[in-house]
């Protein structure tokens, strides 16, 4: 074969080639867009419904807002029902819980991450092993020792209840963080003046922003979310979370499904500005550049 | 400034000893530079006295203070690590200064000090930078400047031109050899590289096995090393090893094997009559590479081995000869200079230079004296 056929060879090779790739991306993103469909496809329903005049849950229309929209149902969640109270009882318990899981597995699993102590391994299988149990198993045990500490319907006894189950997840994500960190920097710290909690304060905590912020994301959806355990815990209609709250406004007979969906909606306000915030602690790479590279 | 004593200790990672009864005595200003194959238990010894190990028997002190249950924060030392160990989240500056900020020394005073060390070091334009905007030269630099500012007793260097190119290594040698002489301070400065060893210190211990070989001036080591493991590190190219027995003849001691017998009396590597004493004990005679001289087609002087040439590699200046000797076929390498015309195949006689031939014991490797 001629140079020249050859090289027009190639360049049909590496025109199919093109195509190919063209087509590639376009199912994937094609399958990206489904995707992001099926996810924000519920939360206009919801807007929809919110803004439908009456209780009406089934409807024909599919506009996204309804004929006749209106605010009442917003209006109604502020004014008809404690929803504020039950705003602040779930954002009290839920950043409660966030600091206190962070700051308690950010230490612990300092210890696992660094110190070698008997009983290192099983304690991080039996961590994992907790995560493995279904939420209603932990249910009673967890009633039983809320009351016997005598905090049922208590702030404490809610973010004790949530900071516990939260531990394990957190403890493994940071643990595995930690161990990326090269130890030549606390005993470089060490060497500079620093105890050892110096040295984990000053140079290791700082450079697990991006765990540390999942370990808070995780720690807060997962309390701003729950329903079981605060049924258990929470009896007083005051202290209800929203998501107790929000059960209460569906009744036996009649359900006030503008209410609800107007309710459901401004509590996802929070959680997206939480994540919203802490993306920009997400940004990884922080190690980067300290040791030899 | 301050001496450092190492008194009998002792180094145990759960059952595996890893020091053996190691000590040493290091005095002020003296730049000591402990070199040895990897894991042969260097950089544990120097950790030891950094605090970032435990003693498990003896004492180190640092002057007259025994340190050994101080935490490294009151050792008063200085550390440069292997991969610089910079804080990532801080700048330039920020890790110089973070030690001092520490101890809360006055601020001007920090700022004074972190100058001062940046301008010795050449990096003042880069203050404000963070580690990952910084080569690996800049990144030594700063790790070097972090120790300065601090003023320490003594100063120790774990490996620290390990990780950078050859050419960087030797500007950075030649760095550290000025900042000694500039802050005479104790510095002990720990390397796998015989070279660095060599060019930058006062005195060399080298290590191997968990165990102090020989301690010296750097001539002393590569001039009289004390056993076959020193003869062989210190050095490059390397010493060449011939297994022979010793033999009297005619007054004189030689070294003997098949197709070699060399006269050994009366050079530094041996000598009456202690020498004499020896003749019948099997022994490993030492030959450095520059101390060998190839002779092509002369008749063959008393002395002279027969060989055969291998391999010729040159390298600009100098050429290494790799060649056969003896009915053996023990390999040995010459260094000559680059106008040396030998060939592979070439049949050659050698004869060895007595200030480089160097004796030892075959059975405890031990320098025959």
């Amino acid at each position: 074969m001629t140079e020249s056929g050859a090289s027009l060879e190639s360049l049909r090779a590496l025109r199919l080639h093109r195509r190919r790739e063209a087509l590639k991306t376009a199912l994937i993103h094609g399958a990206l867009i489904l995707a992001c469909a099926a996810c924000v496809y519920p939360l206009l329903r919801i807007l929809a419904v919110s803004l439908r005049p009456g209780d009406r849950i089934i409807s024909t229309d599919l506009a996204l807002i309804p004929q006749g929209a209106t605010w009442a149902s917003y209006v109604k969640v502020f004014t008809e029902t404690n929803f504020l109270f039950w705003l602040w009882n779930s954002l009290v318990i839920t950043v409660a819980t966030s600091v206190a899981g962070v700051a308690l597995a950010s230490t612990a699993a300092y210890a696992f991450s660094r110190f070698k102590f008997p009983g290192a391994k099983l304690g991080l299988s039996l961590l994992l092993g907790t995560q493995m149990l279904p939420a209603g198993m932990l249910l009673l045990p967890l009633f039983l020792m809320i009351m016997r500490l005598r905090l049922m319907n208590t702030y404490l006894g809610m973010v004790i209840a949530y900071s516990v189950s939260s531990l394990p997840f957190s403890i493994w994500i940071l643990k595995g963080y930690y161990d990326t960190i090269p130890r030549s920097l606390e005993e470089a710290a060490l060497v500079d003046g620093t105890s050892v909690f110096g040295a984990f304060y000053r140079i290791v905590l700082p450079l697990s922003t991006p765990a540390l912020a999942i370990a808070f994301l995780f720690n807060f959806t997962q309390a701003w979310n729950e329903y079981l355990v605060a049924r258990v815990i929470l009896t007083d209609s005051f202290k209800y979370t929203w998501t107790l709250g929000l059960f209460d406004l569906q009744g036996q007979y009649l359900t006030q499904w503008g209410m609800f969906a107007a309710a459901s909606l401004l509590v996802t306000i929070p959680v997206m500005g939480v994540f919203l915030y802490s993306s920009k602690w997400l940004l990884t790479g922080m190690t980067l550049g300290g040791v030899k590279g | 400034m301050a001496s450092v004593t190492f008194k009998n200790v002792t180094k145990k990672f759960g059952l595996n000893e890893v020091l053996h009864d190691v000590s040493l005595q290091i005095a002020d200003q003296e730049f000591l530079v402990l070199v040895g194959p990897s894991g042969c238990g260097k950089s544990t010894l120097l950790r030891m006295l950094a605090g970032l190990e435990e003693t498990t028997e003896g004492e180190i002190h640092i002057g007259d203070r025994l340190v050994n249950h101080l935490p490294p924060r009151s050792r008063e030392i200085a550390m440069v690590f292997q991969d610089y160990a910079l804080y990532p989240h801080m700048t330039v500056a920020e890790n110089m200064s973070f030690g001092l900020r520490l101890k809360g020394i006055d601020l001007g005073e920090i700022d004074r000090r972190v100058l001062k060390a940046a301008n010795i070091l050449h990096i003042e334009p880069l203050l404000r930078r963070t580690p990952r905007q910084l080569s690996g030269g800049q990144r030594q630099r700063v790790a070097i400047g972090r120790a300065i500012v601090r003023e320490p007793k003594v100063f120790l260097f774990d490996e620290p031109l390990s990780n950078l190119d050859a050419k960087l290594r030797e500007e950075m040698r030649i760095e550290i050899a000025k900042l000694h002489q500039k802050l005479a301070t104790t510095i002990i400065y720990v390397t796998h590289d015989q070279v660095e060893a060599m060019t930058l210190a006062s005195r060399i211990a080298v290590v191997n096995a968990g165990q102090i070989q020989q301690v010296g001036a750097p001539t002393e080591v590569f001039g009289r090393p004390e056993n076959v493991f020193v003869a062989g590190f210190i050095g490059s190219p390397t010493m060449n090893f011939i297994e022979g027995e010793l033999a009297r003849a005619g007054g004189g001691l030689r070294f003997k094997t098949a197709g070699v017998d060399v006269p050994v009396m009366g050079g530094p590597a041996g000598g009456p009559p202690s020498s004499l004493d020896r003749s019948g004990t099997p022994a490993v005679l030492g030959v450095r590479p520059e101390a060998i001289h190839i002779d092509r087609g002369d008749a063959p002087a008393d002395g002279a081995v027969p060989a055969e040439v291998e391999v010729v590699e040159l390298l600009g200046y100098r050429k290494n000869v790799h060649l056969k000797v003896g009915a053996a076929g023990a390999k040995v390498l010459a260094s000559v200079g680059a106008a040396e015309g030998s060939e592979p195949g070439e049949k050659v006689s050698l004869r060895f230079d007595p200030a480089g031939l160097h004796l030892f014991e075959k059975a405890t490797g031990r320098r025959i004296r």
